[in-house]
């Protein structure tokens, strides 16, 4: 039984804290002891907006938060990408090694649970058709795609239409859909377009983000659609 | 309300620019990665990038031997410092022409030169027909490859028709030719050619300039004199590096496996002048910033905004840069220093799909975080810098636990959206979202669409240069019957990959290959070689070399391929061994 640590999102813990609970629940339907860590934020609005001092001292709370676990899993990849890929930038001189070698210790949730030796154990069965969309950060920065689409397709009955134009970004991009509102929607609208044709109602991701963002405009514009995170997925698909 | 913003917001009231754009980019995308990885060797960008960083890492001592290189050739060699200077320089070195065949120049757009010449007094005409239909609509390029991208065919041909052409429908070859016939008719008297430069190969003084209309071809061949204009940067170190950059070039750009025409211009014809500006124009300052310099490697080819979506969404036009997408957001505000392009950096959403396909391997959407950086540390709105300030303060604590305001004001700000209903934030989703079974139930049982394989080249080089070559549009025989208005000349060599034809010395002399009715090329079996890399051999020397593949063509209007503009219709390959041919 592996120990793990479950680092619950800023984000996801203010909008769809149950997604939180879903990874929980899978991660310990693996058989791991799981300690959960809620709240904090990798530092990526701030960094991404060209913030980086206050990027950095934020980013500095959700490491303090994570020392002494060997594991850290990020049900998101957009803030897994953060950390592994610019947090440790950051730091200059050999604080930013160490924290190098701090930020190999977390691990974006679908790529965990793919990868755990007891994942092809998992009665997965749920029935009905899905398509399944990648954070841009997940699917370029750490190569998430195969591996959750992976999980989806052990999914017995569960029928996984991928998008055609699935490496698309979103349009969400944190800030940007503050900064520039008309052109992100216009970017999910797109991608709700490619959702629709695919004729399933119901869109997966590994990033709670992409997701909001897509709900809210497929609300606004009277497309029935349900968002849901792997994490839930996995987690329905054991009930 | 930053001023890619309010463009952006304008452009998507008018009318979504990706109506127009998101079905011929998303299949120049695809086609493109095609190219890429089947009729391409498997380290085509890795040898462009390689080429390329080789070139930004010694680019004054390539400057240098390129100055010396121009002595030899007769080519005259001139440095700009600034717009302004480069501008000078032209207007100088055009002395009293005063018809000017302008093609298609990306440094000419950022020095702003067609309207510098005009205010001179010079009657400068716009050659590519791309560029011709945004002149007259006056809002300049959308785009750096295909400027007139973001009209339609019917706009396309209200223009034309205002302008006096005789066009009764909006039919893109009807529309194409009526540009062509005012471009030929002003060939008919033109007393000076400018170009611009996609290479210029330092140990040779070769100009190296992709085409595919034939504008370029009657512009350095027609006039008395030839100005190309070029960034600094745009040097190679020789001609295998230039290769490199070919074969990466209109795959990515364009997706064709080559342009039609491929110039290696070396010494002016006798009587006639050429000239060869180099702009520096704030690129030395770029050179010298660690962060920034890799994208001096840029090669101008488009990639990065065909692939994104920002662009898709906004159009082109409504960077307000000469330099649009993410290629535009990292240059402009690194070229223009005067804060005007300053918003530019945040004008993506940092997906990194421009990183994924840019062929020389620049980091683009991590120097846009750089820039946003810069921006932030040097400029930045106060009211910005305070917001950050405070939440830094909120999550930075050993509890980090505050609200996540940051997306709740995310998804409000989105709400008040043109075409989005009235009344507006748009709905924050529920913590505990309700789920409907039934909203697991397919709608349908939709067929995918699988796209065809694309087809592997033939292991036999001549077996696929002759398919190839047809594929270009082409015609490939084992004989060719004289005809009246031909023009035979004689291969150098042949490649298999792009279907293209190399011409060498005498053979690619530009005149009378466009007044001919039809070319004749013999292509020796034993010529072909695999792909453009090897061609290196074949064009040793400094002399005029010119790559034919397929017939001049144009993809300007709705990116539907239009053959046959400038020059000769036909093109027809005699492959054969031993003797053929005459």
């Amino acid at each position: 039984m592996a120990r793990v640590a479950l680092f619950v999102p800023c984000y996801m813990a203010a909008l769809r804290p149950d997604d939180g609970g879903h990874a929980r629940r899978v991660l310990e339907r693996l058989g791991d002891e799981v300690q959960t860590i809620v709240g904090p934020c990798c530092g990526q609005p701030a960094f991404n907006s060209g913030y980086r001092s206050e990027a950095k001292s934020v980013g500095r709370a959700l490491l303090r938060a994570a020392r002494g676990h060997e594991t850290i899993v990020i049900p998101s990849g957009s803030c897994a990408s953060m950390v592994k890929h610019y947090l440790p930038g950051l730091w200059a001189g050999p604080r930013g090694a160490s924290i190098e070698r701090m930020s190999e210790c977390f691990v974006e949730f679908g790529a965990y649970v793919a990868a755990h030796p007891n994942v092809a154990a998992l009665p997965l069965r749920l029935s009905g058709a899905v398509t399944y969309h990648d954070s841009c950060h997940g699917r370029r920065e750490l190569g998430l795609t195969e591996g959750a689409v992976g999980l989806l397709e052990q999914v017995e009955g569960l029928d996984v239409r991928r998008l055609a134009y699935e490496d698309e970004c979103c349009g969400f991009g944190g800030t940007f859909t503050v900064k520039e509102p008309e052109v992100s929607v216009a970017m999910a609208r797109a991608k709700l377009e490619d959702v629709a044709s695919r004729g399933v109602r119901v869109l997966v991701s590994g990033d709670l983000s992409c997701l909001a963002h897509l709900e809210a405009t497929a609300r606004a514009t009277d497309q029935s659609l349900e968002t849901w995170t792997l994490a839930e997925l996995l987690d329905r698909a054991l009930a | 309300m930053s001023p890619f913003r309010a463009r952006a917001r304008a452009e998507i009231e008018a009318g979504p620019p990706a109506a127009t754009l998101s079905p011929i980019l998303r299949k120049l995308v695809a086609d493109s990665r095609d190219q890429l990885t089947t009729a391409s060797p498997s380290d085509a960008r890795a040898r462009a990038q390689a080429a390329r960083s080789y070139a930004v890492d010694h680019l004054d001592e390539l400057q240098e031997q390129l100055r010396e290189s121009c002595a030899r050739q007769d080519i005259g060699y001139h440095r700009a410092a600034t717009a302004e200077e480069a501008v000078a320089l032209v207007t100088q070195l055009l002395g009293d022409a005063r018809r000017v065949a302008k093609s298609k120049s990306m440094v000419a757009e950022e020095v702003g030169l067609t309207h510098a010449l005009r205010v001179r007094g010079k009657e400068v005409l716009e050659t590519d027909i791309g560029e011709y239909i945004v002149d007259i609509e006056g809002r300049g390029p959308s785009h750096i490859t295909a400027p007139a991208l973001h009209l339609n065919r019917a706009r396309i041909r209200d223009l034309l028709a205002g302008a006096g052409a005789d066009v009764p429908d909006d039919d893109p070859v009807r529309l194409s030719r009526a540009v062509r016939d005012v471009v030929a008719e002003f060939f008919g008297e033109v007393d000076a050619g400018i170009t611009g430069a996609n290479a210029v190969v330092a140990n040779s003084g070769r100009i190296v300039i992709v085409e595919n209309e034939g504008n370029v071809s009657l512009g350095v061949s027609r006039p008395r004199l030839h100005i190309a204009i070029t960034g600094m940067e745009k040097v190679v170190a020789d001609e295998e590096a230039a290769l490199a950059v070919l074969q990466v070039l209109a795959p990515s750009a364009t997706a064709q496996p080559l342009t039609a025409y491929t110039h290696f211009l070396g010494a002016p014809e006798d009587g006639k002048e050429r000239h060869l500006v180099v702009v520096d124009n704030g690129r030395s300052e770029i050179l010298a910033d660690e962060r920034y310099r890799d994208v001096l490697r840029c090669i101008r080819c488009g990639a990065c905004m065909n692939a994104c979506p920002v662009y898709t969404a906004a159009g082109g036009l409504s960077y307000g840069s000469p330099y649009m997408g993410p290629i535009g957001a990292v240059v402009s505000p690194l070229l223009w220093r005067d804060g005007r392009h300053a918003d530019l950096p945040s004008a993506s959403s940092l997906c990194g799909r421009c990183t994924e396909v840019c062929p020389v391997g620049i980091p683009l959407h991590r120097m846009l975080l750089d820039l946003r950086a810069g921006e932030a540390e040097n400029g930045g709105s106060r009211v910005e810098k305070a917001a950050w300030k405070s939440w830094a303060a909120a999550f930075a604590g050993r509890q980090g636990r505050a609200a996540s305001w940051l997306a709740r004001l995310g998804l409000r700000a989105g709400g008040r959206l043109p075409g989005l209903p009235v009344g507006g934030a748009r709905p924050i989703p529920a913590a505990s979202p309700s789920r409907d079974p039934a909203m697991l139930v397919p709608l349908d049982s939709i067929e995918l669409e699988l796209a065809p394989e694309p087809e592997p080249l033939a292991e036999d080089v001549v077996a696929a240069f002759r398919e190839r070559a047809s594929v270009v549009g082409a015609v490939v025989a084992d004989e060719a019957e004289p005809e009246e208005g031909d023009r035979r000349v004689r291969a150098t060599a042949a490649v298999a990959s792009t279907g293209g034809v190399l011409l060498t010395g005498e053979a690619a002399a530009r005149g009378a290959l466009m007044d001919a009715r039809r070319i004749v090329v013999d292509v020796e079996e034993a010529s072909v070689v695999r792909f453009p890399q090897e061609l290196g051999p074949a064009l040793a020397g400094d002399g005029d070399a010119l790559i034919l593949t397929g017939a001049s063509r144009t993809a300007d209007i709705e990116k539907r391929i239009v053959r046959g503009i400038h020059g000769p219709e036909a093109l027809v390959v005699v492959v054969g061994s031993g003797t053929t041919g005459t």
